[in-house]
């Protein structure tokens, strides 16, 4: 995937959360995150990237953006 | 304080009228002189037709606008003859940083190499844009008729030209022209006057745009800043200009009022925090503050019958990554050369057609890629603040995810669909080099100059040898045009075509030996060049009446007939 590519499934997701509104967007980034989980299917790997996911965010203010 | 340049004021002039219309009927009218208006006008000039140059303010413009020229614009600049004004004032950059909070999360630069004579951007302030051109103007007075405090009030457009009525504080009257170039900006009087409309996308998220005078040795580059310490939660960005003068923009937040945002009150201690953040102790005083909010913004078509709309009066593009003055630059440039063509005789007003079909689609690239850039500096919606949010916190740890924040500096547009581009069957077998409707790659060439008793050396660039006339560039390493091709360039300057033939090999070359890979050349290859600088066709041998079949195409194409029409 090259940065354009990226671009443009970066940008696809944005719309698709703000199609389905503030309230229902969590539940449509885990519905993502199970899907993106069974293609990925390396157990491993996928327990590096929730815990990198999860980095820098037991600060409660971090990454609010606001 | 103000900015450091004065402008010169000018009077308002009548034509010698009969009947309150300008006695003299003008073969081109361009309404609008800003750095659009300007290129028109000098591009049109060059090719030899004259015309009219109407403007509504009394000098260059005042206050904050476009602030980066790109080095496909000072391509186009350079063969305007206005390029050593912008390369003495101008400040040369190639990149720059973007930070999260107090973390560096981005380096980028922008595309530069050892094969670049021009930087890949040079900032300086519209005012300077301006005044540099209407010096060109100047030189170039006795076929541009520049009329200031002249506003256009109502145009009506005719088969064969259009009629337009001015006001000056002389008095008013009617122009008659063949041909009228709307280059009046965003809020176009030429758009208004004929009831177009721009449509697309304007975007809620709203910046403050302040200009300081502050002396910094701090070097040229684009600072972004994401929820810096010095303004929890917002953006900011941070330009340099000549002369001391910097241009800060930062993002309001929603519930913040329009009008209490740009009271100095309210932006000094802003502006404050962040060069102490900088770590900039000097004096600086507020020179400029207004309020900008994204559009993304076209017309459909650029050529309304005699009217053809170029720059903000076409489009208008966010302001991040700096597409704005410089889509207009390469709209004058792609429209000066066919006009002329058509004004000259040596085309069908057809080929006005594909400037609209070139320029709109190159406004539709731009307005993409400033439409992503807008998204990711002022996000339109919960969506894209939440995964920005998340972009920056990664990008920390995560290169991967750098790409994102990269704010997609204007590039050079290829008319790749472009009809023009079709002319000629494509040539598959080149492995390198521009294909037909792309930019030529810049590279070193050095010259001998024969007509000095001793021979010299001159070291130059590929891009200096273009010019406002087709150029047939032809690789051969003995430095000599086979027989075939060596009549061309009478012939077509014969037919009243400007042209040049450019021989690649012995006598010019590069003395890097980069070009004829960049250009996947061998003995033989030729590119042919429009005088806009695009690549029209290009062949692996080429016979002159490949040359000529293309040349007639481009002029004619425009006369082929669909049956029945």
């Amino acid at each position: 995937m090259n940065a354009d590519e990226l671009d443009a499934v970066y940008t696809a997701l944005c719309r698709a959360m703000t199609a389905v509104g503030e309230a229902r967007a969590p539940l449509l980034l885990a519905r993502f995150a199970l899907l993106a989980i069974v293609e990925i299917a390396d157990a491993d790997r996928l327990q590096q990237l929730i815990a990198a996911a999860a980095q820098d965010l037991t600060d409660p203010t971090a990454g609010s953006g606001s | 304080m103000p900015y450091p340049f004065v402008p010169e004021r000018f009077p308002a002039v009548l034509p010698p009228l009969g009947d309150g219309v300008d006695r003299v009927r003008h073969r081109v009218a361009i309404v609008g002189a800003g750095p659009v208006g300007y290129c028109v006008a000098i591009g049109l000039a060059v090719q030899g037709i004259s015309s009219v140059l109407i403007e509504a303010d009394d000098s260059v413009c005042a206050g904050s606008r476009a602030i980066c020229i790109s080095r496909r614009s000072l391509e186009i600049l350079d063969r305007l003859g206005a390029l050593p004004g912008f390369l003495s004032i101008g400040l040369p950059w190639t990149g720059g940083r973007s930070f999260y909070r107090d973390r560096e999360v981005l380096r980028f630069t922008m595309p530069n190499d050892a094969n670049q004579r021009l930087p890949p951007m040079l900032n300086l302030a519209q005012y300077h844009i301006e005044q540099i051109l209407l010096e060109r103007v100047r030189e170039l007075a006795d076929r541009i008729d520049l009329r200031w405090r002249t506003r256009l009030t109502a145009l009506e457009s005719q088969a064969d030209g259009v009629r337009a009525r001015l006001t000056t504080p002389l008095g008013d009257y009617t122009l008659e022209a063949d041909w009228l170039v709307a280059a009046d900006g965003g809020r176009s009087a030429v758009r208004e006057s004929l009831g177009l409309a721009l449509a697309g996308t304007s975007y809620e998220g709203r910046y403050v745009i302040v200009d300081i005078a502050m002396p910094s040795d701090r070097p040229t580059e684009r600072l972004a800043f994401f929820d810096p310490p010095c303004n929890p939660g917002s953006t900011v960005l941070v330009h340099k200009q000549p002369q001391d003068v910097w241009r800060i923009d930062y993002q309001l937040r929603p519930d913040e009022d329009a009008e209490a945002a740009v009271q100095p009150a309210n932006v000094l201690p802003r502006v404050e925090s962040l060069l102490a953040m900088l770590g900039e102790t000097a004096d600086w005083a507020p020179i400029w503050i207004s309020l900008y909010r994204a559009n993304a913004l076209t017309l459909d078509r650029y050529r309304h019958g005699r009217v053809l709309f170029a720059g903000d009066a076409a489009h208008l593009v966010p302001i991040f990554g700096v597409r704005g003055a410089n889509s207009g630059i390469d709209d004058a440039d792609n429209l000066a050369w066919k006009l002329a063509a058509v004004l000259q005789g040596l085309a069908s007003e057809r080929l006005l057609d594909t400037y609209s079909e070139e320029r709109v689609a190159a406004a539709r690239e731009n307005l993409s890629y400033g439409t992503k850039s807008t998204e990711f500096m002022a996000p339109p919606s919960f969506a894209f603040e939440w995964m920005r949010t998340a972009v920056l916190g990664l990008a920390v740890r995560h290169e991967a995810v750098r790409s994102l924040i990269n704010p997609r500096q204007t590039s050079p547009i290829a008319y790749a669909d472009s009809s023009l581009s079709r002319v000629v069957a494509s040539a598959p077998d080149f492995r390198a080099g521009p294909a037909p409707g792309h930019v030529l790659a810049e590279a070193p060439l050095q010259s001998i100059d024969a007509s000095a008793r001793a021979p010299v050396r001159h070291d130059g660039y590929l891009t200096q040898r273009l010019g406002s006339h087709f150029t047939l560039l032809h690789f051969a390493p003995d430095g000599t045009l086979p027989a075939d091709l060596g009549g061309l360039d009478a012939e077509m300057r014969g037919l009243g075509i400007r042209w040049r033939t450019v021989v690649i090999g012995a006598g010019m070359d590069d003395a890097t030996g980069r070009l004829w890979a960049l250009y996947d050349a061998a003995r033989g290859a030729s590119y042919l060049v429009r005088p806009d600088g695009h690549v029209l066709a290009r062949w692996r041998q080429c016979h002159a009446n490949d040359v000529r079949l293309a040349v007639a195409r481009v002029l004619d194409r425009v006369g082929e007939r669909k049956g029945g029409a």
